[in-house]
């Protein structure tokens, strides 16, 4: 028999049996607060709704909602592994049926977003709802860029933001992504991001997507991007590592049940070129000086890819989707056989992200749709899904 | 006077009795003597010590045997077992390469330790003969542990470098310093300075000379990387720094307050 890790038992105090939705709530203002709960309270009965904050919420400021303290965690931008272990604690505690996790900035959801997330897991078989938000095309890009044509091509999952700051969750899904956080808890990581899509998929548990309309997206506080990249790119490969036996067979993409909101295409910007000639001058430098580390991961068709990149100019500059596939593929693999100090890895891939940018800005900045260029982008990792099977399995094997 | 004029004109007794020139053969005599006793004593020295080096090679050759036999051993029986598989499922994930499984690392350890075990009997069995053969005044065996151990430090600083180049050259072509390799460089051969003042210095080569040669070569390195990005490459380093600045707001995952129609945001 399969055993699992117990939980720790936490100390806020049990709201009365039988609460129906538990919603936990990120540290977040006043004014967005009232703004989630208004909402909340909008779509759905308050007896039936069992409110968790880390913020000190008076008593009397909502007395027809049930109201539990939740533990503070460290959540500036996504949901961190402690973030799931207190959702599954809070919700085995009081007995909820489902669990709506809010991260930060969740005051700018709408209420239909809320409800529908809420719905899906109260109301349907749904084990995991995951908001699709419009955002700006220059936004979201590592989210363009690495975790969601990854997501796509390997675990066969149109979801469209993996790392969504806002989840429904049904309880059995909730217990799932506990015990997976807690293998973080367990070494005082609980600040790592978790794959609740990757969890979903694995376990067969069914994924429902909501248009949640726009959203402020919360930044990461502090560090850079050389801080913040490897950190998620790591937990995404180590996740995918974990996971290689399910992914390495081939499943169908799922259909797509809704059409992809379009923006309209931007007109050519004056501040493109400002915009992508620092990121332009990063890969250049690094392609001068990296080029020794770069072909310990990359086989010499991607560096060579690479050549004609660095010499071409800003106007004219496109990485083509295929070579950015392979070189994810390539560094994935390169993290799973150690071919290099992980740091140092996951460390030389920024430039290459930032090579990625320029392009994405250049071409959607030429006329083309941003999504449907990031829709290509997904497409190029699934039809390169063989190369990465082929080369986890036979790693040594011939790769010109 | 006269009496010793008489002493030295009188002629000597023995000078008669005596050749002129030495003999040839008496030469050759000697020198013939001379090489046999250094072979002699090469030879002694040679069949003092020859049991050990037979034993120390016996040693490590069975050793080297028994250890990749029981690393296959262990291998086979592990692979039969699905020790990797049942350890995975008790951990919940199995996130090592196949180089790295458990199964690898067991019958790799075991077969070192045993490689260990015949160095270390080899050694051990070399050391006791050796000692028969004291007389002999050389000081070979301490010595090559002393060579052993810098073969270790110079492996060890040599790793250690290649390591802080490599994490330096990133980190600055990161920050988008233009002389980025120069640093590495100069990291680099201030830590294989150091290893190399380590070495000799453990190997009791050199004494003061050495310590004196690291502190001007090593002095002379922070110099030159003191002068050439504080003073030479002034301007260089004025222009990276001025576009690191400018560029901060960019490569921030934070949206910058410059542009707010469509800011670069990361996440």
């Amino acid at each position: 028999m399969a055993t699992a890790d117990q939980i720790p038992d936490i100390t806020a105090p049990s709201a009365g049996p039988g609460a129906g939705l538990l919603v936990l709530l990120a540290a977040m203002t006043t004014e967005q607060r009232e703004g989630v709960l208004a909402n909340l309270t909008a779509s759905f009965p308050a007896e039936s709704l069992l409110i968790a904050s880390p913020d000190a919420l008076p008593a009397d400021s909502y007395p027809s909602l049930q109201i539990v303290a939740a533990p503070a965690t460290n959540a500036a931008w996504t949901l961190t592994a402690a973030d799931f272990v207190n959702a599954y604690q809070l919700a085995e505690k009081n007995e909820a049926r489902a669990i709506l996790m809010l991260g930060p900035e969740s005051g700018s959801l709408g209420m239909s977003a809320l409800h529908g997330l809420a719905n899906a897991v109260l109301t349907t078989p749904t084990d995991l709802a995951v908001p699709c938000y419009d955002l700006p095309p220059h936004a979201g890009l590592v989210n363009s860029a690495i975790l969601y044509p990854l997501t796509r091509a390997l675990f066969a999952s149109r979801v469209r933001f993996p790392l969504a700051p806002d989840l429904g969750l049904s309880v059995r899904m909730a217990e799932r992504l506990a015990r997976a956080a807690q293998r973080f808890t367990a070494i005082n990581q609980g600040e790592a991001p978790l794959w609740p899509v990757n969890e979903a998929t694995v376990a067969g548990f069914t994924i429902d997507q909501f248009d949640a309309g726009p959203r402020l997206q919360p930044q990461p506080t502090g560090p850079d991007l050389n801080t913040i990249l490897p950190l998620v790119t790591e937990a995404l490969f180590s996740d995918i590592d974990v996971k290689a036996a399910f992914w390495q067979r081939f499943r169908p993409l799922p259909p797509a049940s809704d059409p992809i909101p379009m923006p309209m295409p931007q007109e050519p910007s004056s501040h493109a070129a400002a915009e992508i000639a620092p990121m332009l001058q990063a890969f250049r430098l690094a392609y001068t000086n990296l080029q020794e580390i770069w072909s310990l991961v990359l086989p010499p068709n991607s560096l060579l890819g690479l050549k004609r990149l660095a010499a071409t100019d800003l106007a004219a500059f496109r990485m083509p989707d295929s070579l950015w596939a392979r070189i994810v593929y390539d560094f994935l693999l390169a993290y799973r056989l150690r071919t290099i100090n992980r740091g140092h890895l996951l460390g030389v891939l920024i430039p290459l992200y930032l090579a990625w940018v320029a392009s994405h800005i250049n071409i959607t900045t030429s006329g083309a749709h941003t999504e449907s260029h990031i829709e290509a982008v997904a497409a190029a990792f699934e039809a390169e899904k063989t190369y990465i099977v082929s080369r986890w399995r036979w790693p040594d094997r011939f790769n010109p | 006077m006269q009496s010793v004029l008489a002493t030295m004109l009188q002629p000597d007794p023995y000078q008669a009795a005596q050749p002129l020139y030495a003999d040839n053969t008496s030469i050759w005599h000697h020198m013939s003597e001379a090489l046999h006793q250094s072979l002699y004593r090469v030879l002694s020295l040679l069949i003092a010590i020859l049991p050990g080096i037979l034993a120390f090679i016996v040693a490590l050759v069975v050793l080297t045997m028994i250890g990749m036999a029981l690393s296959a051993l262990l291998r086979r029986g592990l692979t039969a077992a699905r020790f990797d598989e049942r350890l995975a499922h008790g951990r919940g994930s199995n996130d090592w390469a196949p180089s790295t499984s458990p199964t690898a690392l067991i019958a790799r350890t075991s077969f070192w330790v045993c490689v260990l075990l015949g160095l270390i009997i080899g050694v051990s069995a070399f050391d006791a003969s050796y000692a028969t053969a004291a007389t002999l005044t050389s000081s070979l065996l301490p010595y090559f542990t002393r060579v052993v151990g810098a073969v270790l430090l110079l492996i060890a600083g040599t790793l250690f470098a290649r390591f802080l180049a490599r994490s330096v050259l990133i980190e600055a072509v990161n920050a988008q310093l233009e002389y980025a390799r120069f640093l590495s460089l100069g990291i680099k051969w201030l830590v294989l300075v150091l290893t190399a003042a380590m070495v000799l210095d453990h190997l009791q080569i050199g004494g003061n000379v050495v310590e004196l040669a690291f502190g001007i070569l090593f002095g002379g390195i922070v110099l030159t990387l003191s002068l050439a990005v504080g003073l030479g490459s002034r301007d260089l380093v004025s222009r990276s720094l001025e576009s690191h600045t400018e560029h901060a707001s960019e490569r921030s995952v934070a949206p910058p307050t410059t542009r707010p129609d469509d800011p670069i945001r990361h996440f």
